[in-house]
C-alpha cells in the first residue's frame, strides 16, 4: 500500500486525464435516450435541491434579518436615544438644582436620579444590542465608565452644597463638562452608528440578493420541469408523466409560498420604515434638541454672565422642524408639540429678557418656576407619548413582517425534497423500461 | 514693605495678576497676535518663563497711584448730568464684573444662590452711592483672563474681583486706589514637608488660566509645574481629585479654599506683592475719581473695616485699610 501511494504522480497531474473523460462520458449520454433521461433526471434533482436549498436559506436571512431589525437595531436607536436625553436631562436637571440656590429641590434631585437611572437601564440593554468589538460597543463602554465618573463628581458637588460650601459650585462645573463635553458626544455617535445600523438592518431583513438567486433557480428549474415534461410526453406513450406533474405543481406552491410571504414582508417592512423607524428617529432627534435648549438656558443662567450658550440655543431652535416629511404618520402629535415648543420659546425669551435687562433673579425664577417646568414638561411628555406610539407600530409592522418566514425556511427545502423523490420516481420509472 | 514692593510689583506683578492672585495676564481682545479667549496654557502645560511681560512702562508706574477724586460725594440719585454716574443712574443698575467661586470674595453662596464676598460689597458700595440702595447690582460673572477685556468692551461699568494692580494693566484700564493688599502663597496637602514653593520643583501647582499667580509659577527657580484651569474653583476641585499637588495664588483666596477643605494648609510666606484695585474703563475718569471717592469715605467712616470684619475677620483682627495714593 506504502509502495503503491509513494510511486502515484503528482496529484495535479493525476486529475486533468479523468476529467477530460467525465466530461467526454457526459457529454456522450445525449446521443441515446436512456443517456438523455440521466441527464434531465440530475438536471432536475440539482435544480430542485438547490431551489429548496436557496428557498430555505432566503427564508432564513429573511427571517434573521427581520428579527434583527426588530430585536436588535431599532431597540439600540431608541436604547442610545434614552442615554443621551437622560444624560442631558441630568445635565439640566443638575443645573437647574444649582441655580435654585439653598438645597435642591427635592423634586429635581429626585428627577436627576431617574435620569441616571433611565441612562444606566438603558445603556446595559444597549451593551447586549451591540456587536463585540464593534464602535457602537466600545461607546457603550466608554459611557459606562463615564455615567459612573459622572455620577461621582455630582455626588460630591451634593455633598459640598449640603455643607454649604461654594466648593460644590466648581464640582458641578466639572461634572457638566464632562457630561456635555465627553458623554453627550459619546451618546450621540452610539445614536448615529444605530441610526445607521437600522438602515443595513432593513437591507439585510429585505435579503434582495438571496431572492434574486432564488428567482433564477426557479425560472431555471421551472424551465427544466417544462421542458422534461414535453420530452417525456414526446417520446413516451404517456401524454402525462403523473409524479412529475405532482413535482412541478410542489414547486408551483412552494415559489408562490415565497412570493406572498415575501410580497407580504416587504410591505410591512416598507410600513414599519415609514411609520415606525423614520418618525421614531425624527422624534428622537426632534428630543434632543429640545432638551438641548433648555439645558442651554439653564446653562447660560449658572454661568451668570461667563458663558452665553444662547447661539447653541439658536442653532438647536433652528433646527427643530414639526414639518419634517418623516413625521406624516405622526401628524396627531405634531400640532400639539409645535404648540408646546412655541409656548415653551415665549417663555425663554421672557427669560432673556430679564437676564439682559439686568434681573437676574427674575429669570431664573421664570427659568425654574412652575410655569416653565410645566410648559417644558407638557412638550417632552407629548415627545414621549409620540416616540412610544410610533415604537409601538414599528413593533407590530415587524412582527407582521416576520410572518410566515421561519416555517418557510424549514417547509421550504422540505418541499423540494419531496418534489425531488416524486421527480426521481416518475423518470426512474421511464429508465427502467430501458434495462 | 515698599521698597520690596517696586522690583517685584515692577517684574512679578503681571505674572500674578491684580487680581489678589488673579492678575488678568491675557493679551487684550483686540490685539492682532493673540486669541482673547486664550485658555492658552492647556492643563498640565509647563511654562517656565513664560512670564516675560515686562514692558517698558512697568518700570516708572506706582501701581497703587489712581486718579484723586473731585471734591465730596454727590447725594445718591443726584449724579452731575453727562458723566458715567448719571448713565449708570439712568439705566438703573450698575454691572459688576467678579467670580462666583472666589469664597470670601466673590462666591456663590449655596445656601441662598446669591453670589457674595469682599469684593461684591465694594460693588454695592459704589451702588449705593449711586443710587442709594446697594442691591440695584447686576453681577456679571467673567473669566479670570477676561477682566481686562470685559472693561474694555464695556460690557461691565466696573471689575472688582481680586484684581491686582498692576503697570502692565494700568496702560488698558484704570485702576481705583487700592482696597485690599494680598500676596501669592501656595496651598498644599496637610501632611505635606513642604515649607514653600520652592519646596515644589516637578510638582504640579494649578492656578487660574489668565492670573499673574499662574505666571508667577513659571518663574520659580525650583521649576514646578503650572498646571492652568479655567477658575480657582476648578483648581480646587483638581487638587481634591488629587489632579495636581498644590495651588498657588494669593493668600486670601487660598484661605478661603482651606476654608473649605480641613485637609489643605496654607504655607510659606508671601513671595509677591498684590494690591487690589477696580478696574475701570479709560474712557470715563470722573467714574473712577467717583469710586475713589467712595474707597474714601468707606475707609474714614467705618465700612471697610466693618466689610473687612464681615468676611476677613476670621483670619485676625481688623488691619489699617490701604491709604490712597493718588497721582
Amino acid at each position: 500500500m506504502t509502495t503503491a501511494l509513494a510511486q502515484r504522480p503528482p496529484a495535479t497531474a493525476a486529475y486533468s486525464p479523468p476529467s477530460y473523460g467525465l466530461v467526454d462520458r457526459v457529454a456522450g449520454l445525449r446521443h441515446h435516450s436512456p443517456g438523455r433521461l440521466q441527464l434531465i433526471l440530475t438536471t432536475l434533482l440539482t435544480l430542485g435541491l438547490l431551489t429548496g436549498l436557496v428557498a430555505g436559506l432566503t427564508a432564513h436571512s429573511a427571517s434573521a434579518g427581520t428579527a434583527d431589525l426588530g430585536n436588535r437595531a431599532q431597540p439600540l436607536m431608541v436604547e442610545a436615544e434614552t442615554v443621551y436625553s437622560a444624560l442631558a436631562d441630568a445635565d439640566t436637571t443638575a443645573a437647574q438644582a444649582f441655580l435654585a440656590g439653598g438645597l435642591e429641590p427635592a423634586a429635581l434631585t429626585q428627577r436627576y436620579d431617574d435620569d441616571l437611572a433611565r441612562a444606566g437601564t438603558a445603556l446595559t440593554n444597549a451593551a447586549r444590542l451591540v456587536p463585540d468589538d464593534s464602535d457602537a460597543a466600545r461607546a457603550v463602554a466608554a459611557l459606562s465608565t463615564g455615567i459612573a465618573r459622572y455620577s461621582a463628581l455630582v455626588a460630591t458637588a451634593r455633598a459640598n452644597n449640603r455643607q454649604v460650601l461654594p466648593l460644590g459650585a466648581s464640582y458641578l462645573a466639572a461634572a457638566s463638562q464632562l457630561n456635555r463635553e465627553t458623554l453627550q458626544p459619546k451618546a450621540q455617535a452610539l445614536f448615529r452608528l444605530a441610526t445607521d445600523e437600522i438602515s443595513a438592518g432593513y437591507d439585510a431583513a429585505r435579503s434582495s440578493w438571496w431572492l434574486i438567486l432564488l428567482l433564477v433557480l426557479s425560472v431555471a428549474l421551472g424551465v427544466a420541469l417544462f421542458w422534461s415534461q414535453i420530452y417525456l410526453s414526446r417520446t413516451t406513450h404517456r401524454t402525462f408523466n403523473v409524479p412529475l406533474v405532482a413535482a412541478t405543481g410542489l414547486f408551483a406552491v412552494l415559489i408562490l409560498a415565497v412570493g406572498v410571504l415575501f410580497a407580504n414582508q416587504r410591505t410591512h417592512l416598507d410600513s414599519a420604515a415609514q411609520k415606525g423607524s423614520a418618525p421614531v428617529t425624527a422624534l428622537a432627534q426632534l428630543r434632543i434638541l429640545v432638551l438641548t435648549e433648555r439645558a442651554d438656558e439653564a446653562l447660560t443662567l449658572a454661568a451668570h454672565g461667563s458663558a452665553d450658550k444662547e447661539e447653541d440655543f439658536e442653532r438647536a431652535s433652528g433646527a427643530i422642524y414639526f414639518d419634517d416629511p418623516r413625521l406624516a404618520y405622526a401628524e396627531r402629535f405634531t400640532t400639539t408639540l409645535k404648540d408646546r415648543h412655541e409656548a415653551y420659546l415665549t417663555i425663554h425669551g421672557q427669560v432673556r429678557k430679564l437676564d439682559k435687562s439686568g434681573d437676574y433673579d427674575g429669570a431664573v425664577a421664570l427659568a425654574i418656576g412652575e410655569q416653565a417646568t410645566t410648559t417644558f414638561g407638557d412638550l417632552t411628555t407629548t415627545l414621549d407619548q409620540a416616540i412610544d406610539n410610533r415604537k409601538a407600530a414599528f413593533t407590530d409592522e415587524i412582527g407582521d413582517a416576520g410572518d410566515g418566514l421561519d416555517l418557510l425556511s424549514v417547509l421550504g427545502p422540505l418541499l423540494a425534497i419531496a418534489a425531488c423523490v416524486l421527480a426521481l420516481l416518475g423518470i426512474r420509472a421511464r429508465l427502467e423500461e430501458y434495462r | 514693605m515698599r521698597t520690596r514692593l517696586a522690583p517685584i510689583v515692577a517684574t512679578l506683578a503681571l505674572l500674578l495678576g491684580a487680581a489678589g492672585c488673579a492678575g488678568d495676564s491675557s493679551p487684550r481682545y483686540d490685539e492682532v497676535t493673540a486669541a482673547p479667549t486664550g485658555r492658552q496654557p492647556g492643563p498640565g502645560s509647563a511654562t517656565p518663563g513664560s512670564s516675560t511681560p515686562a514692558k517698558p512702562a512697568v518700570e516708572n508706574c506706582n501701581p497703587r497711584a489712581s486718579l484723586r477724586p473731585a471734591g465730596a460725594l454727590p447725594q445718591p440719585g443726584k449724579m452731575p448730568s453727562g458723566t458715567w454716574m448719571a448713565k449708570v443712574h439712568a439705566r438703573g443698575r450698575l454691572v459688576l464684573g467678579t467670580s462666583q467661586d472666589t469664597l470670601l470674595f466673590s462666591s456663590r453662596n449655596p445656601l441662598t444662590g446669591k453670589v457674595e464676598g469682599f469684593d461684591v460689597d465694594m460693588g454695592r458700595m459704589i451702588a449705593q452711592a449711586i443710587f442709594g440702595d446697594p442691591d440695584r447690582l447686576q453681577i456679571k460673572v467673567i473669566g479670570y483672563n477676561e477682566r481686562v477685556n470685559s472693561v474694555l468692551k464695556g460690557e461691565v461699568d466696573v471689575v472688582a474681583d481680586t484684581m491686582t494692580a498692576n503697570c502692565a494693566r494700568w496702560k488698558d484700564v484704570d485702576f481705583s486706589s487700592i482696597y485690599y493688599e494680598a500676596g501669592q502663597k501656595v496651598l498644599v496637602n496637610r501632611d505635606s514637608t513642604a515649607k514653600g514653593i520652592e519646596d515644589l520643583g516637578g510638582k504640579k501647582i494649578c492656578a487660574a488660566a489668565g492670573s499673574t499667580s499662574y505666571d508667577n509659577i513659571g518663574t520659580v527657580k525650583s521649576k514646578p509645574i503650572a498646571v492652568a484651569k479655567a477658575s480657582f474653583g476648578d483648581c480646587l476641585v483638581a487638587f481634591q481629585q488629587n489632579e495636581v499637588d498644590a495651588i498657588s495664588t494669593d493668600d486670601t483666596i487660598l484661605a478661603g479654599m482651606a476654608a473649605q477643605d480641613p485637609y489643605a494648609k496654607v504655607i510659606g510666606e508671601r513671595y509677591t506683592e498684590e494690591p487690589y484695585g477696580m478696574a475701570i474703563s479709560k474712557g470715563h475718569p470722573e467714574f473712577t475719581r467717583f469710586v475713589n471717592a467712595v474707597l474714601e469715605k468707606a475707609r474714614q467712616d467705618g465700612t471697610w473695616a466693618r466689610t473687612y470684619e464681615k468676611w476677613l475677620g476670621r483670619f485676625g483682627p481688623v488691619p489699617q485699610p490701604p491709604g490712597a495714593q493718588y497721582r
